[in-house]
This record gives C-alpha cells, sequence and structure tokens, in this order.
C-alpha cells in the first residue's frame, strides 16, 4: 500500500497554514519578551552525546530518550530537554568572567514515551537559563517572567505553583531516613497520597515531631500563610527552615514585581528527581492535563560539566500553550494581511506591477497565472483579511 | 462557576462511590435512573458534572483533565501509572493483589530462577518480581480467567487479584505470597488540584469525615 508514504509515525504532526502563522507569532512575541530582560538566545544541537543527558544532568528517564550510533559508534541522543545542552555550552563558552549569565532557547524537543496516550514525542519548547547567580532575585526574575509570558500569551486564570524541595530533604536528613524510605515518602507525597504517607511512616524510626510534619504535607498547600506553618513545624532544622525563609524572600521580591496574586505554595511539590536542587516551580491553567511551565533551581548541574556555578530556569511548551489557548477561546494575534493576484496570459506585466506595490506595503502577495478556461478555486484562504484580485486583458478586474 | 467533573468506574464501585458521596451531600438523582441512556450526569446546584467509563479508562481520564476527579481500584492506578494525584483512600473495593499458583509452585518462588507468570497486570507483576523480589520473569499478559493459565500449564502462577479466594480454591490453586492490599481511591488532576484547591480539598475532607 502506497498510502504509507502520507502518513506520519504516532506523535508527530505536521503543522501548517493559520495554525503555523498563530505559532509563530506567538513564538516571536513571547521571545522578544524574554530578550527584553536581557537574555540571549543560544541554539544547541538537536542531537549530542547521550552522556550529556544522562541521570545526573536530565530529567528525562534513559528509556524516553530516542538514541542511535554515529559511525565510530558513540551512542548519541535527540535532545530530550535543552537545559543540559544549553549548560554545557555555557561552561564551554561564556565562564570567561564570573559575571552572570542569561540565556534563551527556542527549538524542539524529543520524547519516545509509550503510545497511545494522546501526547506529542516532537514538541516546540521556549525556555530560559539564568547561571551564576545564586540569590532568590534570581528566582524572582524567572517567575515574573513566566507570569509575564503567559500573561503576554493571552492567559488570565492561572497559577504559578511554588515549592522547595529543600524542606522535605532537611526533614528527611533530620529523621535519619534511609534511600528507599526517603523514596517512597517522597512518591506518596508528591502524588499528594496522604494514606500512603501515613502508612510509609508507620514502620518508621524518626523522632515523633518530625514523623508528624511529614504527616502534616497535606496542609503545606496554598497561599502564603501555609509558610508560617510550616515553618514553626521545623524549629531547629535548620534545613529546612532555611528552605521556608528563601521562599519568603521570594514572596516579597514578588511583590515588588506585583505578580503575587498568580502565586500559590506547595511544599509537598516535589520532583522525581534529584536534579533541583531548591526552589521549584510550575504554572497551572485549565485546558490542559499537566503544568504549561515547569522550571527551578538546579544549582548542581554546572558542576557535571566543570564548573561549580548557581542555575535557575523554566521551560514552556508552546504546543501545549496554544492548545490551552484554543481551549480557553482566547484569540491570538490576527495573522498579516494577505493577498492573491490571478493573471492571464497577456497581463502578466500588469499583474506585477501590483504585486509589487503590495508587497512593499508588506502584504503578502502570491501571483498566480490563470490557464484559459481554468478558475481558481478559492480555497486557499489564509488567516485575517486575504484580498483576491484578477488580471485579464492587461487591466484590473472586479469579480 | 465552573463544573467539577467526576469520572466514576462502572459498575459496583459506582454505586459505592455514590453512596458515599451522599454522605457528604453530594448527590446525583440523574444517575439513580438506571435506564437512562445519557452518558453525562449532572448536578446542577452543586455544579458537578459525573460520568462512567471502564476502569482503566479513568487514570487516563483525570490525567489529560477531561475529569478533574475519578474514582478507581488501586489495581487500576498502579497498572496504568500515569501523572495524577492520589489524594483518598475510600476504603471501599477491599481486596488483594496475590501471586497464585498450585502449592508446590511456592518452591519456585524462594529462589532467582526464571519463571513465567501470567496476569492481567503485566507493569505490576514485573514491578513486584524485578524490584522487590529480584526474580527474573517471563511475563504472559492476559485479559481474563487469569485462573486458567498454571492448570492448563500456560505458566507457573499468576499475578492477580483475590477477593475471597474461593474460586482459586475450587481450582486447587492457592495464594502464595501477596504483593499489596487494593481497594478503591479518589484521584485528581494536577491542574484542578491547583485551580480547584479549594471545592477539591472540601470534597477530600468531606469524604474523609463518614466512614
Amino acid at each position: 500500500m502506497k498510502n504509507r508514504l502520507l502518513h506520519t509515525p504516532e506523535g508527530v504532526r505536521d503543522i501548517y497554514g493559520e495554525e503555523l502563522e498563530r505559532k509563530e507569532l506567538l513564538e516571536n512575541r513571547l521571545k522578544s519578551l524574554i530578550k527584553s530582560y536581557g537574555y540571549k538566545e543560544i541554539e544547541t544541537p538537536s542531537f549530542e552525546y547521550f552522556d550529556i543527558f544522562s541521570k545526573d544532568t536530565g530529567i528525562t528517564s534513559s528509556r524516553e530518550v530516542y538514541k542511535f550510533f554515529d559511525r565510530e559508534n558513540n551512542t548519541l541522543a535527540l535532545r530530550p530537554d535543552f537545559t543540559p545542552g544549553v549548560a554545557r555550552a555555557a561552561v564551554k563558552y561564556f565562564f570567561e568572567d564570573e559575571d552572570p549569565k542569561r540565556l534563551c532557547y527556542l527549538g524542539k524537543t524529543f520524547s519516545n514515551h509509550s503510545g497511545l496516550q494522546g501526547k506529542l514525542k516532537e514538541v516546540t519548547e521556549l525556555g530560559l537559563e539564568y547561571l551564576g547567580e545564586p540569590s532568590s532575585d534570581a528566582d524572582a526574575e524567572m517567575i515574573n517572567i513566566a507570569v509575564e509570558l503567559l500573561k503576554d500569551a493571552g492567559l488570565t486564570d492561572f497559577q504559578i505553583c511554588v515549592g522547595n524541595a529543600e524542606y522535605f530533604k532537611g526533614l528527611c536528613e533530620g529523621a535519619g531516613l534511609d534511600a528507599d524510605t526517603v523514596a517512597e515518602l517522597s512518591e506518596n507525597i508528591r502524588n499528594k497520597n496522604y494514606f500512603g504517607t501515613l502508612d510509609a511512616l508507620n514502620d518508621v524510626d524518626a523522632p515523633d515531631s518530625i514523623k508528624s510534619t511529614l504527616r502534616s504535607f497535606p496542609d503545606f498547600f496554598g497561599n502564603i500563610e501555609i509558610l508560617d506553618e510550616a515553618q514553626k513545624k521545623v524549629k531547629g532544622i535548620k534545613r529546612s527552615e532555611d528552605a521556608v525563609k528563601r521562599l519568603k524572600e521570594l514572596y516579597d521580591r514578588l511583590k515588588i514585581y506585583g505578580v503575587q496574586d498568580y502565586i500559590t505554595f506547595d511544599l509537598g511539590m516535589l520532583s522525581k528527581h534529584d536534579y533541583y536542587t531548591g526552589v521549584i516551580f510550575r504554572a497551572y491553567t485549565f485546558g490542559t492535563g499537566d503544568a504549561i511551565i515547569r522550571g527551578g533551581r538546579y544549582d548542581k548541574l554546572l558542576k557535571n560539566f566543570g564548573r561549580d556555578k548557581a542555575a535557575v530556569g523554566f521551560t514552556l511548551i508552546i504546543d501545549q500553550l496554544l492548545s490551552t489557548l484554543k481551549r480557553q477561546n482566547i484569540e491570538g494575534e490576527a495573522g498579516k494581511e494577505e493577498a492573491y493576484i490571478y493573471y492571464d496570459s497577456v497581463s502578466f506585466e500588469a499583474a506585477l506591477k501590483k504585486a509589487t506595490e503590495l508587497r512593499a506595503k508588506g502584504i503578502y502577495t502570491a501571483m498566480t497565472r490563470l490557464n484559459d478556461g481554468i478558475k481558481p478555486s478559492g480555497t486557499h484562504k489564509g488567516s485575517g483579511n486575504s484580498l483576491v484580485i484578477y488580471f485579464s486583458d492587461g487591466k484590473e478586474k472586479k469579480i | 462557576m465552573r463544573y467539577l467533573t467526576f469520572a466514576l468506574t462502572k459498575g459496583r464501585l459506582a454505586d459505592k462511590t455514590l453512596e458515599k458521596l451522599e454522605k457528604t451531600g453530594i448527590t446525583c438523582e440523574e444517575m439513580k435512573d438506571k435506564s437512562s441512556r445519557k452518558l453525562i450526569f449532572v448536578n446542577e446546584e452543586k455544579k458537578l458534572k459525573f460520568f462512567l467509563a471502564k476502569g482503566p479508562d479513568v487514570p487516563t481520564y483525570v490525567e489529560h483533565g477531561a475529569a478533574d476527579i475519578g474514582v478507581s481500584g488501586k489495581d487500576i492506578i498502579m497498572e496504568e501509572n500515569r501523572a495524577i494525584y492520589e489524594v483518598l483512600d475510600l476504603g471501599f473495593g477491599k481486596c488483594r493483589m496475590c501471586i497464585c499458583g498450585f502449592p508446590e509452585a511456592k518452591e519456585l518462588l524462594a529462589h532467582h530462577e526464571m519463571i513465567k507468570v501470567a496476569t492481567k497486570y503485566p507493569r505490576i507483576a514485573r514491578d513486584y518480581f524485578h524490584n522487590k523480589k529480584h526474580q527474573t520473569v517471563d511475563i504472559i499478559k492476559l485479559n481474563g480467567s487469569i485462573e486458567l493459565a498454571p492448570i492448563v500449564g500456560l505458566s507457573d502462577v499468576i499475578c492477580d487479584i483475590v477477593e475471597t479466594g474461593s474460586t482459586l480454591k475450587e481450582n486447587g490453586l492457592t495464594v502464595l505470597e501477596e504483593v499489596c492490599p487494593l481497594s478503591a481511591r479518589m484521584v485528581v488532576n494536577q491542574v484542578s488540584m491547583r485551580m480547584e484547591a479549594e471545592r477539591i480539598r472540601g470534597i477530600i475532607e468531606a469524604l474523609r469525615g463518614v466512614s
């Protein structure tokens, strides 16, 4: 069957016409917003050595990375996310001085997750990294940009949920829990599984005060007030106390930015991986089942490439944002004006003159020769206003 | 106000869930009419919607946000392994996930030798044997009547749900090991949990309060 040649594999798709135009407009708007904060764009290769995306440096499990071999039999990988590649490049090129670096990127990422789940395997991500600045001012700048991006895209009803993995880690350290118990607890807390958390704590030998705090994780979720409660519960555990203090500091900064209304806190928002080292945040809105922005601090990442530098960043999945906008019936920017000029064999010169005029005005203009007796189908309507002009016998004609 | 949508597992689990919800003051009269052919049932006053789905599909609806809240068995939640919040043990639909077989098969589980396991739950079986018992196994996926497998010689043991154990007993099979206890769980979509935090936490609290 030749039909096979017409199909794309599962998880990838063609984007064209009005949709692509909307996508490009959105991408450019959001990218220039990021650039207005002084971020410089970087392009890293679509594939790199697999080691760049290994367990210590990436968040995608090795099973979900597309891998292949080069002629020397090195294992290569299609990038499942941008951060490791950008970090590698930053260490290589930019850290000749100690100034913090601001980088942003836009491009496709690939993940080979199991099929038939209605999820794309190739998506466009827009993201940024703020490298070499450990303070909460950097965290605040990130979260503020995240809010600005979503507002600029047209969303009004969304939330940025902020957590700090250090809080939980401090408690586990204080209780002297072993790695297996920590993994089990972390999974239950991450899934908001209250009963599972209680079960996991049943046979644990730890001070009662810490156990009761671990039990109260479901309450550490809400507005700024929850931080006071959470702070009281960890008196004396410095790592956890510092984690709350850091979030409060961050909140104060966000108030100065004026974006505090979009912020909620969740100390139970833990990452599956050891990748995030401090503040972690996600943006949620209706219309997708999942977060549309994911980010946080990964201060250990750059060390893998040889420079011990702080790092914070986030990534936004453009495809998800577009489908959210569509579901929430938010109109994007209208496309450019377009014109279609049809001419017969003797009207070429007149038609070209008109087309050149229109193009000079910034109107996208297509010229098509009408062969005798064939009428244009009129089906190629673009977005925005499209203009159709006919030329016959050297003259412009209205139809 | 936005509608909150519930995805319930068709059958006994849905009935029990509605019973329990009723105790917290959440009702859906439309759903009690068993002859109704409607697919979506609405409680206009509280702005709630309900629909029934096949068990394994409930986590899928919830993960994608097509339903805010779902109720399904722990077995299905484990097998589907979706990115959803599992917020509540509803306490009914209790049973166990077990490794079963002829009594002689017990010996096979005591060592690390390769055995054949028939199951409807390949992920649960693999996780149990690989990560808990460190035993390499050959998993055979079946879709029902799992008990047949060891009897007709398709597999050495099975990994399946055991409620009373009477089917096993009648066929000379027995529970060899327990994988984990199961019951009905309430699951919530990640986005809904945050965007509708107040309403959903209200429902969770109310359900926690009734036995």
